[in-house]
């Protein structure tokens, strides 16, 4: 029996490069030897991948893309679906902790400098998936066909109204028709549920085999090649399976056990998750008191909000994800690892992170004076924080890198 | 290796929770706004119950009673409601169900139409299987127990909770008569003391907006209403989302699943980390 696996393993493996793949990129792939947590969010993203595409393909089963029954569907996978609701809340509270674990995942890469050379490429294709899943987290909450997925439509869709010249016609043709209606909902379905994840996968992909040519980095910004034992094997590092796999295992178990926590008892994530408003079916002639996205995209529009002007403020949101694109050249520091940058770096990312957790609450609350004035101060610093970075990286007092992890 | 990140991590976190807590409180200064319950203020709070059987079985008794002739359920069905409930089938649709052709898997969608409602009150009374999604359970057990005597209505009655709401108040015989009142209450200095005057008497100053019911006017007193509004507030929460019982039971044993995972995970993790390090 073992004999004819053998062999059977061996006429598949002579035409397929399964052990080579095994061993290049798993049992002999090398990664640093000492990591902290923030390594982690990267293993947890590709975990809530998997859990959205799963819960997704069995949503779609029961879900119905037209106008009338959009909501009803919602409603009818909820109560009448076996287990229809824990696949919904699976995939609700797997889109938040998505952009959750995300955004600690990019956090992460600000603060140990894991876009520097030669990791360009990994960033870029890294702040690629972002944007795609920003675009696949908008298509996916028009699809229930709440209050709350037609005004947020509404308002990002007209967003493109304010580019001139062609700004109405793109309108007209993002939605399909005059107004947000049953075709628009059709159209975001499908590319909701093929073109966007199509082009996830591929871009996930893409990061990947960047990072596996380039090799991980760490929290000391050590560059571990340097130091090689006879077989050309890295001194700091272990082999990515089983080390590493079981390492994350462990991350996985605890993030699993908030996600559980998250999902079967506060699933609506106190309205921040789902809002409450978007348990009324979307009706185009009442506009709800109050209309905030969902928490992952409340930073950008508090910014969009901060600049009195439409086309202005749609400039200020693009630039403000553009401008991720090109950290890796506006970084001019010796080091990778913020354990090593001077202090103007260390002041720089906290006040960033302050100012984006900040504009964060600031887009889910209505607007007042006070809270605009705060607005246009975090937004100028989130820019001032990237534009400066080539002055403040490159004049400022670093430490000495040691020579080994 | 939580040590080692402490070290760096934890001095800049409490410096960066400070920075986010003084960002925060600089908007607290902003001006509040109306919460929920408008005019009522704080909005009472509720705690759902939805293991208690009987609780849900009086709520859904009051629901179809008095408030289904006019509020369908339309997401929600007939069979699935007397099963969940257990109230078994044939006492459900005995008592509770008037339309007898109706069938355990139809849907609860109302006896009026929408357009001759529409007529009779000016808006047609909404669907409620969500509305305790939509507004949430503490809103509803304030709102249904809020109305009082306006004769500038329509129908005679006003809401401090939905000032100007267009439903009249259906549980009136239930409840009695409620009025809005003044009160003398006690003037509180600066310090968050009682004022008082030379005597040590109380000093009180007349406020208004009290809601009081006249003695006598209900067939309920406070607490058998107040339990009633209750029910019938439980039962709606079950509507909103009847898996939430199962859910909440559920829940428990994923998470000891994952705690479990975590561990044998962790021990594992450890013996191989202890080879490779020999």
């Amino acid at each position: 029996m073992s004999e004819m696996v053998g062999k059977l393993f061996g006429w598949v493996n002579s035409r397929l490069p399964v052990s080579n793949t095994f061993e290049r990129h798993l049992s002999k792939h090398p990664v640093p030897s000492k990591v902290n947590f923030w390594y982690l969010f990267g293993a947890l993203a590709s975990v809530v991948l998997i859990i959205q595409i799963v819960s997704g393909i069995w949503l779609i089963m029961p879900y119905s893309n037209t106008e009338e029954e959009a909501f009803a569907s919602i409603e009818y996978i909820m109560r009448d679906v076996d287990y229809g609701w824990v696949i919904r809340y699976m995939h609700t509270t797997g889109a938040s902790m998505f952009f959750a674990v995300v955004y600690l995942h990019m956090f992460r890469g600000l603060l140990y400098g894991s876009y520097q050379k030669p990791k360009e490429l990994v960033w870029i294709f890294g702040c690629t998936i972002y944007l795609a899943m920003m675009a696949e987290g908008f298509l996916g909450y028009v699809l229930p066909y709440g209050q709350m997925s037609y005004w947020g439509a509404q308002v990002i869709i007209s967003l493109f109204g304010a580019i001139p010249y062609i700004g109405e016609s793109l309108e007209l043709w993002i939605r399909g028709d005059y107004y947000i209606s049953g075709i628009t909902v059709s159209r975001f379905f499908a590319l909701h549920v093929v073109a966007l994840p199509l082009v996830l996968i591929a871009l996930v992909f893409l990061h990947l085999v960047a990072l596996h040519e380039v090799g991980a980095g760490n929290p000391e910004g050590v560059d571990i090649e340097e130091h090689l034992d006879d077989d050309g094997v890295p001194l700091d590092s272990v082999p990515f399976f089983p080390y590493k796999v079981l390492n994350a295992l462990v991350g996985i178990g605890v993030f699993m056990t908030v996600f559980a926590i998250i999902m079967f008892f506060f699933p609506e994530g106190g309205g921040y998750f789902i809002e409450m408003a978007n348990f009324e079916e979307a009706n185009p002639l009442v506009t709800p008191e109050h209309i905030a996205p969902v928490w992952y995209y409340s930073p950008y529009y508090a910014m969009l909000r901060a600049v009195p002007d439409k086309l202005g403020g749609l400039i200020v949101m693009g630039s403000a994800v553009a401008i991720l694109f090109v950290v890796p050249w506006l970084d001019k520091s010796k080091v990778a690892s913020i354990r090593y940058k001077g202090i103007y770096s260390k002041v720089a990312l906290a006040l960033f992170g302050i100012s984006f957790i900040t504009l964060g609450y600031l887009g889910t609350v209505s607007v007042t004076e006070v809270r605009k004035t705060m607005s246009v101060i975090c937004t100028v610093i989130y820019f001032a924080f990237f534009l400066l970075m080539p002055i403040y990286t490159k004049y400022e007092k670093t430490l000495e890198v040691p020579e080994r992890l | 290796m939580i040590k080692k990140l402490s070290n760096i991590l934890n001095i800049k976190l409490s410096k960066f929770l400070f920075g986010i807590g003084l960002l925060i409180s600089i908007n607290g200064m902003d001006a509040a706004e109306g919460g929920p319950c408008k005019d009522y203020g704080e909005c009472d709070e509720f705690k759902y119950s939805l293991n208690d059987m009987a609780s849900l079985q009086r709520g859904a008794s009051t629901f179809l009673n008095y408030c289904y002739g006019c509020h369908s359920l339309q997401y929600s069905r007939w069979g699935r409601v007397s099963s969940d409930l257990q109230i078994p089938e044939e006492i459900f649709f005995d008592n509770l169900v008037f339309d007898k052709s109706i069938k355990p898997g139809d849907l609860m969608i109302g006896s009026m139409s929408k357009e001759q409602s529409a007529q009779w009150f000016g808006v047609a009374p909404p669907d409620l299987t969500l509305v305790s999604r939509v507004r949430g359970d503490d809103w509803i057990y304030s709102y249904l127990r809020a109305y009082y005597e306006d004769s500038s209505k329509q129908y005679g009655v006003n809401n401090l909770v939905y000032p100007g709401t267009a439903m009249p108040n259906v549980l009136m015989a239930l409840q009695g008569n409620q009025k809005l009142v003044c009160k003398d209450v006690p003037v509180f200095a600066k310090n968050g003391g009682e004022k008082r005057d030379d005597f040590g008497n109380t000093i009180t100053k007349e406020k208004c907006g009290y809601l009081k019911v006249d003695e006598g006017s209900g067939e309920l007193n406070k607490e058998e209403f107040d339990s009633l509004i209750y029910d019938l507030t439980n039962f709606l929460v079950y509507v909103g989302e009847p898996a939430k019982a199962e859910r909440e039971r559920m829940g428990w044993y994923v998470i000891f699943y994952f705690l479990i995972f975590t561990a044998l995970s962790a021990l594992l993790y450890r013996e191989y980390h202890k080879d490779y390090h020999k």
